[in-house]
């Protein structure tokens, strides 16, 4: 089935599917939309398979691109608006988009430049052809296993990387993650990811498919716009990766704010300190908070802990959703036993074929469908399983192995801590020194020395570390994860 | 040197990377245009922190407040006659 039509299957044409700014649309008015700009693709030559770039941050037009692309059966490539155009450069000499589509305040000249050679689509295009009134286009059959779109992920390298999602694997994400969730035509989802970044999409198709809606955050660099916007729109739901919930817990109004509407959280993209879910469960004791855990390279998500085990299983991500297999397993291919570590292992219609043009680098992760994630957990006696910290995240501090993410947790019980990285440095008697990053909410005065009392207090000494280090701002790629590269590289 | 210029040069130096080829005036959208991003805004409070003794709240750190040089200023001068 094509995937614009499955999300749009269930749609009553008079409810409410986006809000974005001052604008609404009606799924009758999205019907609408997508219809005029498969009409101006076509127009523009776009044909079955073709790519089609959608630049920019999250808006009206992006989606209407992006379901118009996948119903002519061409390919949506999302682009973030925070590459600069070097790497833009890169990542279209690797897709190839035929034509791409944004709004003019985020095609800037340099942007351009990057697409010179290509024709950009911009609502200006949109709004003549609504006036021409085409002929409907015919229905373009989207068999299970034909691509729908690339999806650059985040590495921090020079190279681009695209990740090949086909039609089958969003359709099958989707459902599970509307059953695991349970995503309703009543629910209404504050939207601050970014559609460009799995997560984001993934609000979008489930929102879509349930026939809910979804409010675009106008602003997503100030988080109190967020809160306002969803006290406005009465939003029920809310999606963040661990930076926006630390900013939302330890740096805005949210703690004094009543919000009853707002009933449902999810968070992925790396794990929340557990002290950061105990205060959100705190404050919301009414809401249903979901922990979850995915990648790009199996459409969006994998694992959930459903909301009624938040305290029960604290700290894990769950079980495979529905659909899905999810297997820890040992260096010799066995499911590991409880308390074992061993890499996660994945199946199911949401894995995607590979990655673009990488033949090799897709050899290493996606074996016999099954997709190697390269996360290591554990798994308790009830299956539940527990990601541990990567390798590289480990120090060797006094001859002891050192979880950074154990320093951290203790770290982001001092309220004031709105971030904190823990890594190891290179030390002449310790072998590594740990040397601790924090950000601090603005205006407080924390002395180190008080992390480091706390520390102090509750760890043991080899694990206590030698440099404490207050920054501004932790650098961060576009998702909201910590990169500590960079801090190991800061002199 | 008047708060306004003060404004525009940190944001000249610190945003724009010394790019004065940039259209800067007082009502330019700063956030809009990505002129400040996350980072950017962060910077920003520890500037009026530190030049101006002034913390900013967290219900202070809206667009009416910091969307262009003009709102910056208007919400400094209005900081300071309070204080």
């Amino acid at each position: 089935m094509n995937t614009t039509d499955y999300l749009l299957e269930h749609a009553q044409d008079q409810c409410i599917a986006l809000i974005d700014g001052d604008r609404t649309y009606t799924y009758g008015q999205l019907h609408t939309l997508i219809h005029s700009m498969v009409y101006v693709l076509h127009v523009h030559g776009v044909g079955l398979q073709d790519r089609v770039g959608i630049f920019g941050a999250n808006s009206w037009f992006w989606v209407v691109a992006y379901l118009a692309t996948l119903k002519l059966g061409a390919v949506a490539v999302p682009f973030s608006p925070a590459v600069r155009p070097p790497q833009l450069r890169v990542m279209q000499q690797r897709v190839k988009c035929r034509v791409v589509c944004g709004l003019e305040a985020h095609l800037t000249p340099p942007v351009r430049a990057v697409f010179a050679d290509l024709a950009v689509i911009t609502p200006t295009q949109l709004e003549s052809a609504c006036l021409e009134a085409p002929a409907p286009p015919a229905n373009v059959a989207c068999p299970p296993d034909m691509l729908a779109a690339l999806m650059l992920t985040s590495g921090t390298t020079a190279q681009a990387r695209a990740v090949c999602v086909t039609h089958g694997n969003i359709q099958a994400n989707t459902d599970s993650i509307i059953e695991s969730l349970d995503i309703a035509a009543d629910d209404r989802m504050m939207v601050v990811l970014p559609f460009h970044y799995c997560f984001g999409t993934s609000l979008l198709h489930t929102h879509l498919r349930m026939g809910a809606s979804l409010v675009l955050a106008s602003n997503t660099i100030l988080i109190e716009v967020v809160l306002n916007e969803i006290e406005a729109y009465q939003c029920t739901s809310l999606a963040g990766v661990p930076s926006i919930y630390q900013m939302l817990l330890r740096n805005s109004t949210f703690p004094r704010r009543s919000m009853p509407s707002l009933r449902t959280f999810q968070q992925a993209g790396g794990k929340l300190q557990s002290v950061l879910i105990a205060e959100l469960a705190a404050l919301r004791p009414q809401a249903r908070i979901f922990v979850m855990y995915g990648q790009t390279e199996a459409t969006a998500r994998l694992a959930c802990l459903p909301a009624e085990l938040l305290h029960t299983k604290p700290g894990s991500i769950g079980r495979g959703l529905p659909g899905v297999e999810l297997r820890v397993i040992n260096a010799d291919g066995v499911d590991v036993q409880p308390g074992e570590v061993g890499q996660i292992v994945a199946r199911g219609g949401n894995i995607t074929l590979g990655y673009l043009d990488e033949p090799e680098a897709t050899a290493l992760s996606f074996v016999d469908g099954a997709l190697y994630t390269g996360d290591m957990a554990t798994v308790d006696a009830d299956g539940f399983i527990y990601i541990v910290d990567r390798q590289k995240d480990f120090i060797k501090s006094l001859g002891h192995r050192v979880s950074s993410y154990e320093i951290e947790a203790c770290v982001m019980t001092v309220p004031q801590v709105v971030a904190a990285a823990a890594v190891g440095v290179p030390d002449p008697l310790l072998g590594e020194a740990i040397r601790l990053f924090v950000t601090l909410q603005p205006g407080t005065q924390l002395a180190t020395e008080t992390i480091l009392d706390q520390c102090r207090r509750n760890l043991p000494r080899y694990m206590v570390p030698r440099e404490v280090r207050v920054l501004d701002q932790m650098p961060m790629n576009q998702q909201g994860k910590i990169l500590k590269t960079a801090l190991r590289e800061m002199e | 040197m008047e708060i306004k210029e003060r404004i525009r040069e940190f944001i000249v130096e610190n945003c724009l990377f010394g790019d004065t080829s940039v259209d800067l005036t007082d009502d330019t959208a700063l956030l809009d245009t990505g002129i400040i991003d996350s980072t950017g805004v962060i910077e920003l409070v520890l500037f009026i922190s530190e030049n101006f003794g002034l913390e900013v709240p967290a219900e202070d750190m809206l667009p009416e407040n910091f969307n262009s040089i003009a709102r910056l200023h208007a919400y400094l001068e209005q900081r300071v006659s309070v204080s």
